[in-house]
């Protein structure tokens, strides 16, 4: 069947592209951190192609930093979600009953929370053997711990849709036990659509972490994030375009490609191409 | 009504549950953490008094009973960072909130909607793609650098709105821009796959061979057939606004909940916490029971799914 790919085509170039500022960025020339005071403000050039901040530091450099602590937060989040949710909900689905109704509660109950403040709030309670752990990983912690919801429901759902099919009947017919059922015939059904959900997640997740650094409670200097960066540009408004400009549009390349990945994956899965 | 009230037994368990962790996780923060510069440079014994006085440093299981003992008669507490009763605060700020999300949904959903009639109109055409382009990288836009951009063109520039702070209508214009763009792809989209599942299935082909026409086709064969989901997006969105409020409070300098439960929780300000963390549980719990017995009761079927 012809398949549009144009979408998940855009999301792999512009995730692969913030992948590589990311890896890329140790191999860059210039400091990050290094400040130059008698070259401050100074406008995109041949010296610095995206100009420098108003501490002299070089935007290019903090810019492809920035693009290690994004990528981190955002795919790691995605992965601790679903650590968590994936057995929760399977389970949740599949057993029913007490486990049911105990997933259910904990879901409703991190619901309950503006996720931003929760995340903000676990990461200020996190305990002291954590600490050593890289700033970038603890923010993909606490967000991980609350962006878990989406796809333990969603999971639970097709469980429990999938529980009362002809292949699990025939699976037990088989012989097969409750948990070859669940590992090797429930669980590659749902594989695909909770792969859509990470790269959401991960969207939602790069977005959050520029939101926490923008208000402060981030990643905190001078390692470079962009929302922090967003938050200098805030004192050179109207003077120096170049400050906003970049981070702002290297956020929306990172956001806009993992949902267009998402979209892509789902619309490469779903036969029916009028729904898209 | 058993259904209702079954639901409702069950949201209150879960709030229970959640302002006991709440209180449980408090509690392993280090000592005195909740106290300001002025507090802790008072001489020991008035230090120990004034905590004494306020049970702060009873067990927190014990801190726990009296805190569902006090919210029991209507009692919320005293903020330990404003030192005046939590409900004074909330009386203050609510009405704010209200204002500013209320606004917020009510141009989601007006602009959403015909975004996603339109593209259902002609599913998979080149007006459809574009709009879900369109609406997509909208949602990539950060908010905080949105509504920078939008202060400095329509603030600084212009001069056509105010900046920053709460006196009037005016103020909250750019705000309610910022809480808007962002939802506009998902609802739009939400709205739009619906009414395409709701149309194309044998109901939508008989339909349109009885002649009816494509406006009304959509409007009264397609709207209705997806009005569940619809409801259970709305149940969805309420809880959204209330956390996505934080940083256009925080940018706009408008005094509303999401500012005052971010800055409670950096001052370790417990009672306000507690009390946000309350109001925003019912809220969302309510939001999302509600659009499940709506739904119930629009359609008998998914009765038997929940």
């Amino acid at each position: 069947m012809w398949r549009d790919l144009s979408v998940l085509r855009t999301g792999v170039i512009l995730c692969a592209l913030v992948a590589l500022a990311a890896v890329l960025a140790p191999w860059l020339p210039v400091d990050p951190n290094r400040v130059d005071l008698a070259r401050v403000l100074e406008p995109p050039s041949l010296a610095h192609w995206m100009g420098t901040d108003g501490l002299g530091r070089d935007v290019l450099a903090r810019l492809a930093y920035g693009a290690r602590v994004s990528l981190t937060v955002g795919v790691g989040t995605a992965a601790i979600a679903l650590l968590i949710g994936l057995p929760l909900g399977a389970l949740a689905g599949y057993r029913g009953g007490w486990w049911d109704a105990t997933v259910s509660r904990a879901v409703e109950a991190v619901l309950c929370f503006p996720a931003l403040l929760l995340a903000l709030a676990l990461l200020s309670i996190a305990p002291g053997w954590l600490r050593p752990l890289p700033e970038a990983l603890r923010l993909a912690l606490a967000l991980g711990l609350v962006a878990w919801t989406p796809t333990a429901r969603y999971l639970r759902a097709e469980f429990r849709r999938l529980r009362g099919s002809e292949a699990v009947h025939a699976a037990r017919a088989a012989g097969a036990g409750g948990w070859r059922i669940a590992v090797r015939h429930l669980l590659p059904q749902g594989v695909a659509p909770v792969l859509v959900t990470m790269a959401f997640g991960a969207a939602a997740a790069s977005l959050a972490e520029a939101s926490l650094s923008f208000i402060g409670v981030g990643v905190s200097p001078p390692t470079a994030s962009w929302g922090q960066m967003l938050y200098e540009a805030l004192r050179h408004m109207g003077q120096a375009w170049w400050l906003a400009a970049f981070p702002g549009a290297a956020l929306f390349v990172t956001v806009y490609g993992f949902n267009r990945l998402a979209e892509g994956i789902r619309d490469w899965l779903d036969p029916r191409p009028l729904l898209r | 009504m058993a259904r209702a009230a079954r639901r409702a037994a069950e949201a209150a368990i879960t709030l229970a549950l959640v302002t006991l962790v709440v209180f449980a996780l408090a509690s392993t923060l280090p000592a005195g953490d909740d106290e300001d510069e002025h507090e802790r440079a008072l001489p020991p014994p008035y230090r120990a008094a004034v905590r004494a006085q306020f049970h702060l440093d009873d067990p927190w299981h014990v801190r726990y009973v009296r805190w569902l003992g006090d919210l029991s008669r209507g009692d919320l507490g005293i903020s330990l960072r404003e030192k005046r009763p939590v409900a004074a605060i909330l009386r203050e700020r609510l009405p704010v909130s209200l204002a500013l999300n209320a606004l917020a949904l009510a141009a989601i959903v007006l602009v959403a909607l015909p975004l996603g009639i339109a593209g259902a109109w002609r599913p998979a055409s080149r007006s459809d793609r574009a709009l879900g382009l369109a609406t997509t990288a909208l949602y990539a836009v950060p908010v905080f650098w949105a509504a920078l951009l939008l202060q400095w063109v329509f603030a600084v520039r212009l001069r056509w709105l105010p900046l920053f702070g709460f006196a009037g209508a005016a103020h909250l214009v750019l705000p309610v821009v910022c809480l808007t763009y962002g939802g506009l792809a998902y609802v739009s989209r939400f709205v739009r796959t619906s009414l395409v599942e709701g149309t194309t299935g044998e109901g939508g082909r008989v339909a349109r061979a009885r002649g009816v026409g494509p406006v009304r086709f959509l409007l009264f064969h397609g709207l209705p057939q997806s009005a569940i989901p619809l409801l259970t997006l709305a149940g969805f969105l309420v809880p959204r606004l209330v956390g996505g409020a934080l940083l256009v409070e925080e940018i706009f300098g408008i005094p509303g909940l999401g500012s005052l439960m971010f800055q409670s929780v950096l001052a370790r300000d417990l009672p306000v916490v507690l009390a946000l963390t309350l109001l925003s549980g019912a809220v969302t719990l309510a939001a999302m029971t509600g659009a499940d017995l709506v739904a119930a009761w629009v359609d008998p079927r998914s009765r038997r799914v929940a």
